[in-house]
């Protein structure tokens, strides 16, 4: 027999398990855990002659609170591939952002601009291996040498290539209006246009979807993300803050220290026995 | 016959410490705690089994048991136990991990744990040279 005085390779991180055996436990013994909360995005992308364009609306919803009304759902994967996610958004976040590296460190390697499959592949891969608990339901837009691609990425790793795609609660709204109004080789004005009324469609029709328009144009060698690109919803009440009339006095502005509560005894001898 | 000169122990940790992963049930132990559990661990192992067979059909099988060797004398070449965890870049230059990035490169760092407490130097050597029995680093994630 070999020697077994083998030497350990230095402990990884990584996902643990170890509370789940607790919290099942814990759940039999009757402590209810949170539940689900409801997810809702519009997030879209079309094919149009030069590129593509990726869209988004900005709302976080945590169950029936709005969370966020300005956030960012169409996130960086290399400079020539963007990704729209909904989903949990910490899920969508922190898969984008692992792939993201993992292109850089695979252009690194090789030298070469990022490929939108290669993506694709590591997306899906990643999302299959967990079995659809990692929650990220995906829009991957991005031209490279073989042109401009776009996919639909589902949240247990199937994935779809299509000329036009819609994700999240607000997808059927969105897909409504590309239903009736996509054409082949679009210009640049018009997808944007496009994609905006779709997006608007999604914010106007779904509860899960609101706020502002998010567009990301990808064409060959050129990324324009435009942030906030439309905001059909703005405050209707004052923005900047309350404004004092000007005579208003200010009564003391002697400051009188509060009495130490605190008192510190030198020496702890006074305890012992 | 004689015995064998050197102290087995259990590479990965020590697993029957009651307080934090429970008492020792054969159930929990074979079904695990969470469906994801048994695909995530067998994911790379298998992974690497298909990676050989792919390499062995079509190299020849003397490849992959090269390979195979790299990796074994790889694993073992590492910095004596102490302040500073091994880096393994050979082990990963060979393995392909430097480039690639998941979730145990960034997410649950054992040095971040609240458990986690130095190796003594001392103690790590013993365990390597198989004088003295436990894992040589004796914090857990």
């Amino acid at each position: 027999m070999a020697s077994k005085a083998t030497t350990d390779v230095p402990m990884k991180g990584g996902f643990n398990f170890d509370l789940c055996r607790r919290n099942e436990m814990l759940a039999n013994k009757g402590l209810r855990g949170p539940s689900f909360l409801k997810t809702g995005t519009t997030i879209v992308g079309l094919i149009f002659q030069d590129g593509v364009i990726l869209g988004a609306d900005t709302r976080a919803t945590e169950g029936p609170i709005v969370a966020d009304k300005n956030c960012e759902k169409i996130h960086y994967m290399a400079p020539n591939i963007y990704c729209c996610g909904a989903g949990t958004a910490a899920d969508t976040e922190a898969v984008t952002d692992m792939v993201s590296s993992q292109l850089k460190l695979h252009r690194y390697h090789t030298g070469r601009e990022s490929r939108v499959v290669t993506a694709l592949t590591l997306l899906k891969t990643h999302l299959f291996s967990y079995q659809g608990y990692v929650s990220a339901a995906l829009v991957l837009g991005g031209v490279d040498v073989t042109g401009p691609h776009l996919h639909t990425i589902y949240p247990h790793g199937s994935t779809d290539t299509l000329p036009y795609a819609t994700m999240g609660s607000g997808s059927l709204a969105a897909m409504a209006i590309f239903e009736s109004k996509y054409r082949e080789g679009l210009s640049k004005d018009e997808g944007i246009k496009l994609v905006a009324e779709a997006i608007l469609s999604g914010v106007f029709n779904d509860l899960g979807s609101g706020s502002n328009v998010d567009i990301c144009i990808i064409t060959k060698g050129h990324t324009e993300y435009l942030r906030n690109h439309m905001l059909p919803n703005p405050r209707t009440y004052p923005q900047k803050g309350y404004s004092f009339p000007k005579r208003t006095e200010v009564l003391l502005t002697k400051i009188t220290p509060l009495r130490e509560v605190v008192e510190v005894i030198e020496g702890g001898d006074a305890m012992e026995e | 016959m004689e015995a064998s000169k050197t102290i087995a122990h259990e590479i990965g940790g020590v697993r029957n410490d009651a307080f934090r992963f429970g008492l020792q049930g054969v159930k929990s132990d074979i079904v695990g705690s969470h469906p994801l559990e048994s695909a995530y661990h067998s994911t790379k192992v298998r992974q690497e089994e298909m990676k050989r067979k792919v390499l062995a059909n079509t190299y020849g099988s003397a490849l992959p048991m090269k390979l195979e060797l790299d990796r074994q004398i790889l694993s073992r070449f590492q910095r004596p136990p102490g302040a500073i965890p091994s880096s393994m870049v050979g082990l990963e230059a060979l393995t392909g991990g430097l480039e690639d990035f998941a979730f145990e490169d960034y997410l649950n760092d054992p040095k971040d744990s609240e458990s986690f407490r130095p190796v003594d130097t001392h103690h790590g050597m013993e365990v390597r040279l198989g004088l003295s029995r436990g894992p040589v680093c004796p914090s857990f994630i």
